[in-house]
């Protein structure tokens, strides 16, 4: 009688075990393949998904009017073009200024 | 010291004609960085660049601080001030000497005045006055068209 106590409760003992188990692994995550992508960007040395892009230094006030001021004397001059043989070429011809290159 | 008969608004007149007209002036001179004539200034006389450069800008926000802004340079030989002849006769930019200039400022009384007892030597001036304006309402047309053309391609694109 005792043996069979002890053998049931064993018994009772290694279900609730398996039991136990078997709910653990339900509750898991599934586990799906590594995503390349996570693990191409977690690879990187220099960047991080959450750095922020550098910031390009301001131009100085008096370089921007300087810019500015050479802008305004090469539309003049390619107006002035424009103005002695009016074509659409001419009307949208590029000039080396900073603005617009 | 010049005298600019070459003129673009004195084209066509006889040196005698051309000389009278600039006798109704008086000679300013402006030291580098001297204003001739602020944006919105009543605007009495025209001025003949007779040495040196004036520049023409307008102010423009940069950086939240105003900025007078070069419109276009003037050089000798030509004239400026055209609000002077043309309702409500106020400056629309402001004008200053970028380096020693010198300039002839030709009041709009006197010269309607003089217009008025020799008006051949009126309808030259006038349409020379025409012409010099047209010439520029084509070239800031043509400019606002190019800055447009840009503005679209940069919005659109």
């Amino acid at each position: 009688m005792l043996l069979t106590g002890i053998f049931a409760s064993f018994f009772a003992l290694a279900i609730a075990v398996i039991a136990f188990g078997a709910v653990v692994k339900q509750n898991e995550p599934p586990r799906t393949p590594a995503d390349p992508l996570q693990t191409r960007e977690a690879s990187h040395f220099f960047t991080s998904p959450q750095a922020r892009p550098l910031e390009m230094p301001r131009v100085p006030v008096e370089a921007l009017l300087s810019q500015l001021e050479s802008h305004v004397r090469l539309e003049q001059a390619a107006a002035e073009s424009f103005v002695a043989d009016p074509t659409s070429a001419l009307l949208h011809s590029r000039t080396a200024s900073p603005f617009v290159n | 010291m010049t005298t600019p008969l070459n003129a673009d608004f004195l084209q066509g007149l006889s040196t005698g004609e051309a000389e009278r007209i600039l006798a109704l002036g008086t000679r300013v001179t402006l030291e580098s960085g001297e204003e001739l004539f602020r944006l919105g200034a009543d605007a009495k006389s025209i001025y003949l660049i007779a040495q040196g450069r004036i520049d023409l800008t307008m102010p423009m926000q940069i950086r939240g601080r105003e900025q007078e802004v070069l419109v276009e340079e003037r050089r000798q030989g030509q004239t400026l001030g055209w609000s002077a002849l043309i309702p409500p006769y106020r400056f629309t930019l402001r004008a200053a000497a970028p380096l020693r200039s010198e300039v002839i400022a030709i009041p709009r009384e006197a010269l309607t005045g003089y217009f008025r007892k020799h008006p051949e030597t009126g309808y030259i001036v006038t349409l020379n006055v025409a012409a010099v304006v047209g010439q520029r309402l084509s070239l800031f047309e043509a400019m606002w068209a190019r800055e447009m053309s840009r503005m679209v391609e940069l919005k659109c694109a």
